[in-house]
């Protein structure tokens, strides 16, 4: 273990660990661009330079390439480091447009917070800028390569760690570009992570594009809904719209990326036909008299003959309620999951993983082997495809096992994979670290055990962001699907939470009321509806894939966006304390509701 | 469309390579001899045979000088830039060149004859003020000889 | 005076296989390969004491040792023939005037450090050497000399010539290794050192041209031999000088190791042209310091020049006269290292423009007294780009602002160039 010092302070850091890392778990900032704790070192910028007073090695030095060794004596405040920062921010913004006023990065830009930090004020050079065509990447990202300070880590993210292959590094000396081939929507399911990695302005988010500058976003730390991973992110919202989704950091899990689909996903949230009000038989009503309705309503069903069903859309706030509210329904029966197979699947996986078995992203992407079970990551879960390339970099060999595991999944991310038709030709007895991906969407309960009984680690994938947490409590509960309580004959009435029904399943059964954010036809077919609010109006919990329980906080009240009364040409004109659309509430809160009026 | 024979042959040499990349460089240059400069066409044409992306071969067609992505005259004069030619007249022959062809640097005569780029030491130092056209070098090119050896190579093509 | 690499030449034309063979040519293959050790060939290319002829100047032979003996996996070696460094025109010289040394040269090397595969990796432009190479590697092949079971030693070796797509950049050792492997030439991160890690991650050693084929003449006749070549005690080998600029009679001449730069240009290079005066040279290559009138004096050696300030680089010498303008003459040189930038680190791909500039600015008239200081800033921050090629690139801005100062404040305070440059 290398002791060094930093600016006065004794470090001691673990063999090969950088003088930046060093530094930084001392708190020292160091500028850096080209640096990226997920891209490693490419020593490219230089703006990471200290000197380096005495021990192994002296003078001035890039703390990114250099690794801690006993004995250093290291300034980040010499007066030749500070001016080697200074002049490496100058060298820079040489030929930055300095069009911070339109830039959507502004203020969360790194180039602006260290050309603050390294003292550049006064510009030197009287010479022309260079300037450069922009490309059209797509409906996602805007491209403004005028702003470009070459630190190289969109290409070297974009093909070394996600494996992408139309997007890189073109021309040499001052004129590189960072670009495609022609002009064209970027190809990997990842592309979106360019705008977070970007120190500077030239790939930022289009679709919320000149909407709100970084210093009057509502934002909080989330849990992204879009698949059972839980993936860490910060939602960005501006007048009551969700505007943009970015990648927050959590080594155990998401690392520092997210994918496109949680990152460009339909912003539901925003829709303006969306169900804000409650709504009894079709008109709207007041809380008080809707939740009367419903209690109303469950009186006229005989005791057992109602059905509550939830979806892992579900926080888990609201689904630890489900049982009690089930029991106050004159023991209605309760079911986490609609259909048979998948429940048993779910409830199978969840029960039989300890937390020793569970594989979290982390552990994926240090694998030294990996089998892919009947499953295609890029629909159940695309992260899990960027941490299977991380296994496969280092050297781990991938399997595809099964027909329903497409080998062009592999190809997203430049993996070259085996495929292999049944799990015994996996030769996973041989490695240390192997992990199985399984989907409980696409494997029946018992193949899940007998893929479970191997000297492994698993990554089940669930329907949801909950399916981990909703299979857990469907286990505890000893609570059945709804396709089961539908065949047994006795449901007569269903009251969906957060859920979508098929037709063919609920037949002529009514639904008696339904608590959902969403326009769906369980909404549209409810006797009494309740409007909840969606994870970024809210706090809760989500259990993701590997059993880890994971808080998401309130990003926006709900109500209205401002942008879309204003395309009726004024926002209401009715004078209100409350905010237009503010009605939804937190699914817990409706049930809680519900139970004390019965 | 490069003839069939030409992408066997290319394929070959990338089958016989350490790594398919490593036959990116030459499967460019024969596309580029074969066109005469390196087409949108012939870029998609070696990310097939070499089992590239275009832009992967576009990430090495834009660094290397000597891989064309323009059209080009059938005769490119590289004029040396560089120290030793610039100390015995470089200057004065590029321009000497560009004033007789009515043709910028950079730029390709109407004829499509030639096209005029300056170029980094060439090597020839110490015949120097040189250039090379196509792959022929000439020294001690002075502003006569320089009409001489146009008319040559003009006559040639 | 004995020639080595030269003493084979014919005029005005290459020498042949037979002539090479019949003058001595492979026998110091033969003699390497079937009675002394691998560890033996490498002892005494390091006993000779010979220093890399590509710039650097690091010892041959020591490179070799560097590599790891037991690792497993493929090692390479590649030669550095993409000689690009303006003012060096060497290693073509030899080349299309004998292309059997080096490759005989290589197949010792292979022996010495255990490689079966070798890369000649030659630049655009030297169609002439490439094809001499290629024959004599057909010919070796055909003799018996490179292929399976080479003399019946057990020892195999190919040879594989790879032509560049030009670029200066290529020549830096790592970048050299990504441009063999089809990649953008931009330099890799030392360490891991290629004797570590090199081509496609195995133990790569990388030796310039000139270096190679000097090795069968040490294998021949010996270390001492080699040594006692040289000029003074402290040098060792002969040395091909490149001359170029305002000589009487510049060529490529192979020189004592430690030959006085006077005896150069005033001895083969015939003196200044048209009875003008010496005013300053680079003295190996673009990215040497200046020597001046006051240095003449110096050993072209390694060390010796390097106390001088400046480096013996390559060997390439050019030379200028009392009427060239060394702001015009740097201008050019930056210019070059700028457009020559592989564009991956901010120092070399922003800081070289902005010293074009500044140039640009002092030759036309538009200096400023300010200009100076930020130039003596360029050329110490310059030091802390990610590779050589900017620290050389300020190596004449460098000489510039040391020995001729005074030249680029007169075009200042006149407003103009005192040479009547633009």
């Amino acid at each position: 273990m290398p002791k060094l010092i930093i600016d006065d302070i004794t470090v001691e850091v673990a063999e090969g660990v950088t003088v930046l890392e060093a530094a930084q778990s001392v708190d020292i900032p160091i500028p850096h661009f080209c640096w990226h704790p997920a891209l490693g070192k490419a020593g490219a910028c230089r703006v990471c330079a200290v000197k380096l007073l005495d021990g192994p090695i002296k003078g001035i030095q890039m703390s990114c390439m250099l690794p801690a060794q006993d004995g250093m004596v290291v300034s980040t405040v010499d007066p030749e480091a500070v001016a080697m920062r200074q002049q490496v921010i100058e060298w820079l913004m040489i030929n930055h447009p300095h069009d911070c006023p339109v830039c959507d990065e502004g203020g969360q830009c790194q180039l602006q917070d260290y050309t603050i930090a390294c003292g550049h004020g006064l510009r030197r050079y009287d010479g022309k800028k260079r300037t450069h065509l922009n490309q059209d990447l797509g409906p996602n990202i805007e491209h403004e390569m005028n702003r470009c300070i070459q630190c190289y880590r969109c290409a070297r993210f974009y093909q070394e760690f996600a494996g992408g292959t139309d997007f890189g590094v073109m021309g040499s000396a001052s004129r590189v570009y960072f670009g495609r081939f022609e002009d064209g929507e970027l190809q990997s399911p990842f592309s979106g992570n360019l705008v977070d990695i970007c120190p500077t302005g030239v790939f930022t988010d289009k679709t919320a594009r000149f909407r709100a500058r970084y210093w009057d976003f509502d934002m909080a730390p989330s849990i992204c809904p879009e698949c059972s991973l839980g993936c860490n992110t910060t939602p960005v919202a501006r007048y009551r719209e969700l505007l943009k989704i970015s990648a927050r950091h959590n080594d155990a899990v998401n690392g520092w990326f997210i994918c496109d689909r949680g990152r460009f996903a339909d912003k539901k949230v925003n829709s303006f036909d969306r169900p804000r009000v409650p709504l009894v038989n079709g008109s709207s009503s007041g809380w008080g008299d809707a939740v009367d309705a419903v209690a109303k309503k469950a009186a006229e069903f005989a005791p057992g003959s109602i059905a509550v069903v939830a979806s892992s859309r579900l926080a888990n706030e609201g689904a630890a309620l489900l049982p009690d509210l089930a029991r106050a329904l004159s023991g209605a029966k309760l079911c986490f999951f609609s259909n048979e197979v998948i429940c048993r699947a779910s409830i199978t996986a969840a029960s039989q993983i300890t937390p020793h078995m569970a594989a979290s992203l982390d552990d994926v992407a240090s694998a030294d082997c990996i089998v892919i079970y009947e499953c295609d990551l890029r629909q159940e879960a695309p992260m899990m495809l960027l941490a299977v390339r991380q296994a496969w970099r280092k050297g781990a060999p991938v399997f595809l096992v099964g027909k329903g595991a497409p080998l062009e999944q592999a190809a997203a991310v430049s993996v070259e994979a085996v495929d292999l038709d049944i799990i015994v030709e996996a030769p996973i007895g041989i490695f240390d670290r192997p992990v199985i991906i399984f989907s409980t969407m696409r494997s029946s309960a018992a193949e899940i055990k007998n893929l479970m009984a191997a000297e492994a680690k698993f990554a089940p994938l669930f329907d949801g962001p909950n399916g981990m947490g909703m299979a857990k409590l469907a286990a505890a509960n000893s609570t059945i699907s709804l396709e089961s309580a539908v065949k047994s004959g006795l449901i007569k009435g269903i009251i969906t939470i957060e859920c979508v029904i098929a037709d063919e399943l609920r037949g002529e059964i009514p639904i008696i009321a339904a608590l959902d954010w969403q326009m769906n036809s369980s909404v549209k077919n409810a006797g009494v509806f309740l409007p909840t609010t969606a994870w970024v109006e809210m706090n809760g919990t989500f259990v993701n894939n590997e059993g880890r329980a994971q808080q998401f906080k309130k990003v926006m009240a709900p109500g209205i966006p401002v942008s879309a009364t204003l395309e009726s040409g004024h926002p209401p004109r009715i004078h209100s304390l409350d905010v237009p659309g503010g009605e939804p509430k937190p699914a817990w809160e409706v049930i809680t509701e519900i139970m004390k009026r019965l | 469309m490069i003839p069939d024979t030409l992408k066997t042959k290319l394929k070959r040499r990338v089958a016989a390579a350490i790594t398919n990349r490593e036959a990116a460089i030459d499967v460019m240059k024969s596309l580029q001899a074969h066109y005469g400069w390196l087409t949108d066409e012939a870029v998609q044409e070696a990310a097939e045979i070499v089992g590239l992306s275009t832009l992967q071969i576009e990430e090495l067609a834009t660094f290397y000088e000597m891989i064309y992505r323009r059209p080009v005259g059938r005769r490119v004069i590289h004029a040396c830039d560089s120290i030793s030619c610039w100390a015995m007249g470089g200057e004065a022959l590029l321009a000497h060149l560009s004033g007789h062809l009515e043709i910028k640097v950079g730029e390709t005569t109407a004829d499509g004859a030639f096209t005029l780029l300056p170029c980094c030491c060439l090597g020839n130092c110490g015949e120097a003020p040189t250039m090379m056209i196509g792959d022929t070098i000439y020294g001690r090119v002075t502003l006569e000889s320089a009409l001489e050896i146009l008319k040559r190579e003009r006559g040639e093509i | 005076m004995e020639q080595i690499l030269f003493r084979h030449n014919r005029p005005g034309r290459v020498v042949t296989f037979e002539e090479y063979r019949s003058e001595g040519g492979f026998s110091a293959l033969k003699k390497g390969l079937t009675t002394m050790s691998p560890d033996g060939v490498q002892q005494t290319v390091i006993d000779s004491g010979m220093r890399g002829r590509g710039g650097a100047g690091f010892p041959t032979g020591k490179k070799w040792s560097f590599v790891p003996r037991n690792l497993p996996g493929p090692r390479w070696l590649i030669c550095n023939c993409d000689e690009m460094e303006p003012g060096t025109y060497k290693d073509r010289i030899l080349l299309e005037s004998n292309p059997y040394s080096l490759v005989e040269g290589i197949i010792l090397a292979c022996y010495a450090i255990g490689v079966r595969h070798a890369f000649i990796f030659i630049r655009r432009g030297y169609e002439q050497a490439a094809a001499n190479l290629k024959n004599a590697v057909a010919e070796a092949h055909g003799a018996g000399f490179l292929g399976e079971n080479i003399f019946g030693s057990g020892f195999s070796c190919d040879v594989d010539i790879h032509l560049s797509a030009g670029r200066y950049i290529c020549g830096e050792e790592t970048a050299l290794m990504n441009s063999l492997e089809g990649r953008r030439a931009n330099p890799r991160a030392k360490p891991p050192f290629p004797a570590i890690k090199g081509l496609w991650g195995g133990p790569t050693v990388v030796n310039n041209v000139e270096s190679l084929a000097n090795v069968p003449y040490i294998i021949a006749h010996g270390a001492e031999w080699f040594k006692g070549t040289a000029a003074t005690a402290e040098a060792s080998g002969m040395k091909l000088f490149c001359v170029s600029g305002h000589v009487a009679n510049p060529g490529c001449f192979e020189l004592p190791l430690g030959t006085r730069l006077g005896e150069i240009i005033y001895g083969p290079c015939g003196g200044m042209r048209h009875g003008s005066s010496f005013k300053a040279c680079l003295p190996g290559g673009a990215s040497t310091p200046y020597l001046t009138a006051e240095q003449l004096d110096v050993a072209m050696d390694f060390d010796p020049v390097a106390k001088e300030g400046s480096r013996l680089g390559t060997g390439g010498i050019v030379v200028f006269d009392q009427h060239t303008c060394m702001v015009g003459a740097t201008l050019n040189l930056v210019r070059f290292y700028a457009r020559e930038s592989c564009g991956w680190c901010t120092p070399c791909r922003e800081g070289l423009p902005y010293v074009v500039h500044l140039l640009e600015k002092i030759e036309a008239g538009q200096g400023r007294e300010e200009h100076i200081q930020i130039l003596k800033e360029h050329v110490q921050r310059l030091n802390y780009a990610f590779c050589a090629l900017a620290p050389g690139a300020m190596g004449p801005v460098d000489g510039l602002l040391r020995h001729f100062e005074d030249e680029v404040r007169e075009h200042i305070t006149k407003s103009r160039c005192p040479f009547g440059g633009s």
